[in-house]
């Protein structure tokens, strides 16, 4: 204690890249490919890129192989359009589609080891969602690497950044924004590991830090997740985009919220409650347990609300089962190896002889940083912030609309990364980084703040609380009543925060210290999340209004929400591009207001 | 159905500030499923706040969390309370920080200095080979794949490079050396040379005793030993 604060040291960079995973790294890789001669640090929160959260990812990649005559770009632009509830803008689908084949081709040329058929060409695979003629059949759309797609993605981008040589900055997390006259210049770093605050200016800034999960109490995302990225262009002064949007998967293993994949049901695994009932039947009587992941969440969160889900002890949270028992062993053995596996180690059950415990999972956040087609940031529906870029989970550009198609995440963040690096370059061809006065004041004051805070409260406790509330009321199922008492609750926790202490003074490896500033950030992420619900009094994609259960198309726009003094939000609209439907071309007629129904 | 134990966590401290190091115990009562990561949560809700402890992804995916528990290598996130009981027969448990990299605090090491091994031996391909006229994509047949193909799952948790007696001495370590030996086997790489020099080098697979350590504690079950024998034999 009594030390103060300060900034140790500042490092100048051409390209500043705040987060190193799928998206971060591709982009990287693209620029050192492009210009050799850049200097490029590339930060992450974890230990090393290689523990980024896309290394987790396990199903696939969606890309149309243009040598396929049964598929085309238009089905897979007409199916995420449609999957994204009309809420997609069609200028991104358009062009994160065209450029799915050319990433694979990149990845496959770099060693990634994806899977083989018999030939020894790409293999693919089926997903929910992804159909060929407009709906008519399924497609065969999605490249993978076994069951670890991401981490085969992760491991070919880390490995091309290194060798084009990317700094790597590791154990470190941006903290705040730098600007010059509007426009962006670096960032604030804080060194976990080190414990020092450096300034890191640079040509052009991109954000890349991955997900939010961590708002709430079961999640499929990884502990650091907690939202930095859009906490900090909040901080900033600037709006975030749709983050009511939030996607929920039906099957996550009790107690984490680890993902249990799609193929649990679609190999014939049937739903139980408490009374062992196949509780499906009743909510969608023909594709019972086959129905869309939303129906299927929100079924089983009805069940369990309705008290006919079961308690685990252990870790204290109400679920269904699923039953395997029926299916062969062949079935257990080969095509669910990777979740029966997961049952094991995570419940230590048995699939083939025992129920297996499972709940909805907040799994993806479809909202974010708002971002033009080129990865721009904006601060507004038409202007952009120069200098500032971000890809990947944490912006929205939005090609996911309000529910996103499973395999288009990873698609998305290979495509932008490369199209953000494109614009990069041609941004640093026309301007000159000016330096910044005072630089880093307010992550100073802020750390400060954390330090000298005194009370009785506990970081963890309100974590705790701050998550199990959000699950519960701004979770699979939202309404009026609930969002307020939501967003009051916020409120609450956040005065409690600041009489949260912190015992370790020493800065090195202050894990207090950083999981009090991840509170902040997980509760500025849940008040926008919060607020943005409440404003949008309809149901769209995965955001769900029990209070109001249609969509509606007073709501047919993008939310922007900024928050500069915490609770006090100010909303703004974005257009949603519907320029494929007006270009009036070929199928331009799929590309209207449709229903969601499949 | 809901068993509980008791537990004592006996865990090595580090404060950088003070430079001390010691022992501290924590008893807590726990269920059967509970993780080893959500235990170390659950101290700093709970009792104390300050211990410092690495994970990510908790479900086997990034190897963050390697810590050693009772001596032996492994992942918190994957190590159930019950399987530890019955594992190590016992409800006391000694947790240490791996000693491949320098410990920064508590649990938390620098993986940073244990993945430069890593990066010496070129975890990428050096010179990918060209595609066929014609081609717009390599084509390799699954059984080419098949036989390297567990190799490429590995998470670099370090856990194998912490059981090996050799890596601590001059072996770049069993799971570096196997980012080599991958690329080796990989016919998309073109830069055999310089991938043999180094596997052959003083800091090489000749370090290793063939104790098969490795394989023998790796999380995600690879038979990292395996690998290292076929690079002896130079049967990539
Ligand atoms: C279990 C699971 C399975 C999935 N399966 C699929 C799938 O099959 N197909 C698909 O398309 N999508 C899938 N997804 C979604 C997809 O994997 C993610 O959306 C995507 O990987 C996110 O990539 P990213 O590069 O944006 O973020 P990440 O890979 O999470 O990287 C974020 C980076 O930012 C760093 N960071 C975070 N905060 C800060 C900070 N403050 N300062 C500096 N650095 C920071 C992190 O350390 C990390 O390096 C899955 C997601 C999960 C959770
Ligand atoms: S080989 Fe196994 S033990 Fe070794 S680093 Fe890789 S995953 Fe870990
Ligand atoms: S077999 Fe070789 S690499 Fe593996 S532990 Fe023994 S000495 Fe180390």
């Amino acid at each position: 204690m009594g030390k103060t604060l300060q900034i140790h040291s500042t490092l100048a960079c051409d390209v500043l890249i705040i987060g190193a995973g799928g998206a971060g790294l591709r982009c990287a890789a693209f620029i050192h490919e492009r210009r050799p001669d850049l200097k490029v640090f590339a930060v992450t929160k974890v230990a090393h890129p290689q523990k980024s959260h896309t290394g987790t990812a396990q199903g696939g990649l969606a890309a149309v192989d243009p040598k396929d005559r049964t598929d085309s770009a238009l089905f897979h632009m007409f199916d995420t359009w449609k999957g994204g509830d009309c809420s997609s803008d069609q200028n991104v689908v358009r062009k994160i589609v065209a450029g799915g084949w050319e990433e694979v081709q990149w990845l496959e040329l770099r060693g990634m080891h994806l899977s083989r058929d018999e030939e020894g060409n790409i293999s693919k695979r089926q997903f929910g969602g992804h159909t060929v003629e407009f709906g008519k059949g399924d497609a065969l759309r999605a490249v993978f690497e076994a069951d670890r797609t991401g981490k085969g993605i992760m491991d070919t981008v880390w490995g091309e950044a290194l060798k084009g040589g990317a700094l790597f900055i590791n154990a470190t997390v941006a903290t705040e924004l730098l600007f010059n006259e509007g426009r962006c210049v670096g960032a604030v770093l804080f060194k976990v590991k080190e414990g020092e605050f450096v300034a890191a200016l640079a040509g052009a800034t991109v954000l890349a830090t991955g997900g939010s999960g961590q708002v709430y109490r079961i999640t499929t995302n990884c502990r650091n997740n907690t939202g930095d990225g859009p906490a900090v262009i909040l901080r900033a002064g600037l709006p975030v985009m749709d983050p009511e949007a939030v996607q929920f998967h039906p099957t996550g293993i009790v107690g984490p919220g680890i993902l249990a994949s799609e193929a649990l049901r679609s190999e014939g695994g049937i739903l139980r409650n408490k009374d062992l009932e196949p509780f499906m039947e009743r909510y969608a009587p023909k594709m019972k347990n086959l129905a869309p992941r939303d129906i299927v969440a929100r079924s089983i969160e009805m069940e369990i609300r309705e008290g006919r889900g079961i308690m685990n002890p252990d870790h204290q949270l109400e679920h269904v089962w699923i039953d395997l028992r029926h299916l062969p062993d062949h079935v257990h053995e080969v095509k669910l190896k990777e979740v029966a596996s997961f049952f094991k180690t995570y419940a230590n059950l048995d699939s083939r002889t025992q129920l297996c415990p499972v709940r909805p999972s907040n799994h993806y956040h479809m909202g974010g940083i708002p971002t033009n087609e080129y990865g721009e940031v904006q601060k507004s529906a038409d202007a952009i912030v120069p200098g500032l870029f971000a890809i990947g989970e944490c912006a929205c550009a939005s090609l996911h609309g309000f529910n996103r198609l499973g395999t288009n995440s990873l698609l998305e963040l290979l495509v932008m990364g490369r199209c953000a690096g494109e614009r990069v370059l041609s941004f640093l061809k026309e301007n000159r980084a000016p330096a910044v006065k005072d630089a880093g004041e307010a992550t100073l004051a802020l750390f400060a703040r954390y330090l000298e805070a005194q009370g009785k409260e506990n970081v963890g406790l309100i974590r705790q609380e701050m998550r199990a509330m959000m699950t519960g009321k701004v979770g699979v199922f939202r309404d009026e009543t609930g969002l307020q008492e939501a967003v009051a609750s916020l409120a609450d926790l956040k005065r409690r925060a600041a009489q949260a202490p912190v015992a370790v003074k020493d800065m090195r490896m202050n894990q207090e210290l950083l999981e009090r500033w991840e509170l902040d950030n997980l509760l500025d992420n849940a008040m926008t999340i919060a607020q943005g619900a409440l404003m949008r009094k309809e149901s769209r994609g995965a955001h769900f209004r029990e209070d109001y259960p249609e969509r509606s198309d007073e709501y047919q726009f993008h939310t922007l929400v900024s928050m500069t003094d915490f609770g006090k939000v100010c909303f703004g609209k974005r257009p949603i591009d519907m320029s494929i439907h007006e270009s009036g071309g070929e199928h331009a007629e799929r590309f209207g207001i449709m229903p969601r129904k499949y | 159905m809901s068993k509980s134990y008791s537990l004592t966590l006996t865990i090595r401290r580090f404060d950088p500030d003070a430079s001390r190091r010691w022992f501290q115990t924590y008893t807590l009562s726990t269920g059967p499923i509970l993780r080893f990561v959500d235990l170390f949560r659950r101290i700093n809700v709970e009792q104390d706040a300050t211990l410092a402890w690495t994970s990510s992804c908790e479900h086997a995916q990034c190897g963050s969390c390697s810590v050693k528990v009772n001596g032996r290598p492994m992942l918190a996130c994957e190590l159930l309370v019950e399987n530890a009981v019955n594992l190590f027969g016992t409800t006391k448990f000694r947790i240490e920080p791996v000693t491949v990299a320098p410990v920064v605090r508590d649990l938390v090491v620098d993986w940073e200095k244990a993945y430069e091994r890593v990066h010496r031996a070129k975890p990428y391909l050096i010179e990918p080979k060209e595609l066929p006229p014609g081609m717009t994509e390599h084509r390799i047949s699954p059984g080419k794949i098949a036989r390297y193909e567990e190799a490429t799952r590995c998470i670099n948790c370090f856990c194998c490079a912490e059981a090996c007696l050799s890596s601590c001495r001059n072996f770049i370590g069993p799971n570096a050396a196997m980012a080599g030996i991958v690329r080796m086997m990989d016919i998309r790489e073109t830069q055999k040379e310089e991938r043999l020099d180094l596997l052959y080098s003083e800091e090489g697979i000749y370090r290793c005793h063939t104790s098969k350590a490795c394989s023998h504690v790796c999380p995600k079950e690879i038979d990292v030993a395996h690998f290292i024998a076929l690079a002896k034999e130079g049967a990539f």
